[in-house]
Formats: structure tokens, C-alpha cells, sequence
């Protein structure tokens, strides 16, 4: 790809520290599904996501 | 909540060419972050735009975040006019990008994706290494941990304990 070509995938120090604090348990349970199962788990976790900010919104009004 | 199933099968269902990129691509290949939206490059022929319009047409597509009332209208000469479109649908969130910084085009993208199974579909995908090349070239700094989970997943998670 041309315009990729420029850009180096060589360690980056930056991203390198980041990594530091990768949940990797994670990371092996989700390769353990199929890409359809995580993209159904990420479907899930936004319904968490959406039901916890409303909680949020609600503890703000009362 | 973004309904990934339904908005890829409008697209398929439509026969739009397109390539997932972005945070749901990153999740396929096995990212555990949590993305609101469903990032696509499509191919920016006439005859694709228009299965493009036509795919997201009865989900009432709007620009996300713009106040209501703006006279938007989903339509061929309204995509040939822009390039890039952060769109809020009945479905969900949708970006559809004609072109990404780092990777370029449809064109540009297609010799670095991997064909996936999604719900009874075939979709193209980002490659993960194309996905990092591509997060890189965008050099935000909200993007470095999503970087280096990206690196650590094709690096291999096993590699490296906790």
C-alpha cells in the first residue's frame, strides 16, 4: 500500500510502556471466540455500558 | 446501542463494497475495548455510493452530534459532494469513510484485508497489521493503548505473561 509505506511498524517506546498494562487474561479469552462471538460480546457490553450511564444520569438528577 | 448485525446485512443486503476498519475491526480480531460505532470504507463508484444510499436510506441516516433540523439529505449528490461521513442511524452509529489517514482508498485497503464470517455474512476486514499502520499514521494519543493492544495481539498474547 503506498500510502503505508512510510510508516514504520518498529517498537514504538511510547506504545511499548502502554503495553505494560495490557489485560493479556483478556485479551486470551476473547481468542477464544470466533469474531462473530466478540463482536456479539462487544453488542452486550454496550447494553451494559448504556444501562450504566442512564444509572449515572439518574444519580445526578435525585 | 449499535446494532453491527443489522447494519452489516443492510450493507451486504445491498450489495455495498465496503471494508470494516476502525475499533469493530479491531474487535474481530480479538481487541477487548469498547467501541459505539461500526466504521467502514466504501468504494466511492457511483454505482457503489448509490447501493450505499440505498443500504442506509430506510435507517434514517443523520450527521451525528449536528443539531436536528439541518437540511441533510441522504442522497447520492450529498455523498459525492463529501468524503468522510459520521452518520447516526435507526440502526446505530455508522461512520462510512471514503478514504482513512495511513491507508487511503477502498482500493488502497482491499490488498490488506482478510475475509470474515460475520452472522451468515462475508465481510472484509482490516488486517490486523494494516489496522496498526493505519492507528499509527493517525497519531492520536486516545489511539496508543488501543496501539499497543493491537501490537500485543499480533505479537502474540501467550508470549508475555501478566
Amino acid at each position: 500500500m503506498k500510502k503505508q509505506a512510510s510508516i514504520s511498524l518498529s517498537p514504538d517506546p511510547v506504545i511499548e510502556a502502554y503495553k505494560k498494562d495490557i489485560d493479556r487474561t483478556l485479551l486470551r479469552e476473547n481468542l477464544k471466540r470466533t469474531p462473530e462471538e466478540r463482536i456479539r460480546n462487544l453488542m452486550q457490553l454496550q447494553r451494559v455500558a448504556e444501562e450504566l450511564r442512564r444509572a449515572g444520569q439518574r444519580i445526578k438528577r435525585q | 446501542m449499535t446494532d453491527f448485525e443489522a447494519l452489516l446485512r443492510a450493507l451486504t443486503g445491498a450489495k455495498v463494497k465496503f471494508i470494516v476498519v476502525g475499533g469493530t475491526a479491531a474487535t474481530a480480531h480479538g481487541s477487548a475495548r469498547l467501541t459505539l460505532d461500526l466504521d467502514i470504507v466504501y468504494e466511492r463508484s457511483k454505482e457503489n455510493t448509490q447501493a450505499l444510499v440505498s443500504a442506509l436510506a430506510p435507517h434514517r441516516p443523520y450527521l451525528r452530534g449536528a443539531p436536528p433540523g439541518l437540511p441533510f439529505s441522504w442522497d447520492l449528490r450529498t455523498i459525492e459532494r463529501g468524503l468522510n461521513f459520521t452518520l447516526t442511524t435507526a440502526l446505530g452509529d455508522i461512520d462510512t469513510l471514503g478514504e482513512i489517514t495511513g491507508g487511503g482508498t477502498y482500493q488502497d485497503l482491499l490488498p490488506h484485508t482478510v475475509t470474515l464470517e460475520l452472522f451468515g455474512m462475508r465481510c472484509l476486514c482490516l488486517s490486523l497489521e494494516c489496522l496498526i499502520r493505519v492507528k499509527r499514521a493517525a497519531g492520536r494519543p486516545k489511539d496508543f493503548d488501543a496501539i499497543a493492544e493491537l501490537e500485543t495481539l499480533k505479537e502474540g498474547v501467550e508470549e508475555k505473561s501478566d
